[in-house]
């Protein structure tokens, strides 16, 4: 099995430091969170630059860029709802260090992502979700079943469709954590890969939980066979976790310095 | 369906190691497929093969390796003969002089073994201690002082030393270190994350995960580099990419099959064959788990392994 793949989540328009860089076209802040995700051991980058409705390709082309050209070609996954923006970003992308990913298509409104992807030769990150939250895992897996067999037929590679159940909040929804592990489960049992919004969990929660709660689920989802999260990578106790599992999944070979690699 | 072949290919790939200066430097390493499978990608570099030599000189040596070193008197004209071998690729000096239990020679006279052959040779070196702990710490961190500017392999740093070891030759002098464990794949890791950390480029570390005779544990053996070599292309772990090294020599030679004499064992047949099986059927073994190198000291052994390293490439 290939190791965890961990994406970081800090590098987005919903942080008021990382909008106001973008907005101005600051890259220090935007280098400064970006080294701090990938020295704690970030795989991928997320870039969610929010709606950008005015300004979208532009903006991604200068973003992808900047990161590209600081952090040796580090791979992303570009995040926005502005689809000529995500276009845009891929036609400067170098993939020496991975594909692009495209974030995030659904079951819905947003099924074109999965052409977008495909046309693109980008992973893209199909959430199992159309309008309102699934009711059940035969819900889910019908959203994707209907994803994979779109992909399919425009060419894609199985694996790289990403799926993602959609973490749902232990506050309010505490009844659905089971159900989403075991949805893990099943795309697991079908060698799909999957990744999800891992603290989505955790919502609402005092700041001291959070990483508790979050190591606890990223855990038990690696056990159902969870291939990838998108997660805050300066989370220590949840980097430790991803980085344990690993081991005891023997996707990584133990050495006794494995926390510091 | 029509069948449809898939490549073995990795996206990984081994660490491409440089050793020696000059027109004779030689590449190990680099490979992105299992050992010998050119058939899924080619393999830039094929395994090298080396030939152990001693600052004890000839005397302990069997019969056809006197003879093909007939008229050699010194160190140097011993090292020369070495480097010209049919087949090798470099020379390994074992400092054996050195071991306090055996002719316990003192440093200097351990140094100036090191700087005649430096000086007689241009092909690649490897400096191997005498495998006394205490002492290889000395002698190893003066070796790489000594060939300073000849990109040598340094065999080895091991847990216990490599902070000396591994600090003198891949930092201080520049010099590639060996990484030696025994047989034991979280420690063959643990000891590349250390020397890493020590501030050694990866592109400067081979290592010696340990090799036994075959027959005498080699199940362990065959383990250890089948799982490293695995780790390194099938997880792209950084810290298994290192080529492997696989000193053959000082073990096939020291097992009871190579050692009884045709007096004691008639029924087995001329010592000095035997003793040559040994080292080709060890060597063999560990080139087939993934070795990118091997050190033998029969000129015999060296002919039939470089033979089959061409049929196989």
């Amino acid at each position: 099995m290939a190791k965890f793949v961990t994406i970081g989540e800090r590098l987005s328009t919903t942080a008021p430091a990382v909008n106001k860089a973008f907005t101005n076209r600051d890259p220090e802040p935007i280098i400064q969170r970006a080294k701090q995700q990938l020295d704690a051991g970030a795989v991928y980058l997320d870039v969610n630059i929010g709606p950008a409705e005015n300004d979208g390709p532009e903006l991604m082309k200068w973003v992808v860029q900047l990161l590209q050209s600081e952090f040796d070609n580090v791979p992303l996954a570009l995040d926005t709802a502005n689809k000529a923006a995500i276009e845009a970003g891929i036609s400067v992308y170098n993939r020496a260090k991975g594909k692009p990913i495209v974030n995030s298509a659904d079951a819905g409104g947003r099924i074109e992502y999965i052409d977008l992807a495909a046309a693109n030769d980008a992973i893209v990150i199909a959430l199992c979700n159309a309008e309102g939250i699934a009711a059940d895992n035969d819900e889910r897996m019908t959203y994707c079943q209907t994803m994979l067999e779109r992909g399919m037929e425009l060419g894609m590679d199985p694996q790289d469709m990403w799926f993602d159940p959609l973490f749902l909040v232990i506050k309010g929804m505490q009844d659905k954590q089971m159900q989403i592990l075991e949805f893990i489960k099943m795309l697991s049992d079908m060698e799909l890969n999957s990744t999800g919004g891992l603290s989505n969990n955790s919502n609402g929660m005092p700041k001291a939980i959070r990483p508790i709660m979050d190591s606890a689920m990223v855990a038990m989802a690696m056990m159902c066979g969870l291939t990838s999260a998108i997660v805050n990578p300066n989370d220590l106790r949840l980097m430790e976790t991803i980085k344990s599992c690993d081991i005891i999944k023997n996707n990584t070979l133990y050495a006794d310095s494995y926390l510091e690699i | 369906m029509p069948f449809n072949g898939k490549s073995g290919k990795f996206n990984a790939s081994i660490n491409t190691v440089e050793v020696g200066c000059g027109e004779k430097a030689m590449k190990i390493g680099g490979e992105n497929v299992f050992p010998f499978y050119t058939f899924d990608a080619p393999i830039e570099n094929a395994p090298k093969i080396g030939v152990m030599i001693t600052d004890l000189g000839l005397e302990n040596e069997p019969a056809g390796v006197k003879a093909y070193y007939e008229g050699c008197t010194t160190l140097g004209e011993i090292a020369k003969k070495a480097a010209e071998m049919p087949g090798a690729d470099f020379v390994c000096l074992k400092l054996e002089g050195g071991d306090p239990n055996g002719a316990n020679k003192s440093t200097e006279e351990c140094m100036a073994a090191v700087k005649e052959v430096v000086d007689a040779i241009d092909v690649p070196l490897v400096i191997s201690g005498c495998k006394n702990v205490a002492r290889d710490t000395e002698l190893l961190q003066k070796a790489a002082e000594v060939a300073q500017g000849k990109n040598v392999i340094i065999l080895a740093a091991r847990e216990e030393d490599y902070k000396t070891v591994a600090a003198a030759a891949g930092l201080a002098y520049n010099q590639k270190v060996g990484a030696e464990s025994a047989d034991d794949i979280n420690l063959a890791k643990q000891l590349n994350v250390l020397i890493s950390q020590l501030g050694v480029a990866p592109a400067n570390i081979v290592m010696d995960v340990g090799t036994a005779a075959v027959g005498y544990g080699f199940e362990y053996v065959v383990s250890t580099m089948d799982r490293v070599k695995a780790a390194a292309l099938g997880q792209n772990d950084t810290q298994l990419q290192m080529p492997m090294i696989t000193p053959v020599a000082d073990e096939a030679w020291n097992v009871k099959e190579a050692m009884a004499t045709e007096e004691d064992m008639p029924e087995w047949g001329p010592q000095e064959d035997r003793g040559i099986g040994m080292e080709v059927s060890t060597a063999a073994s560990v080139l087939a788990c993934g070795a990118n190198a091997v050190i033998l000291k029969h000129p015999a052994s060296v002919a039939t392994i470089s033979k089959m390293i061409n049929e196989l490439m």
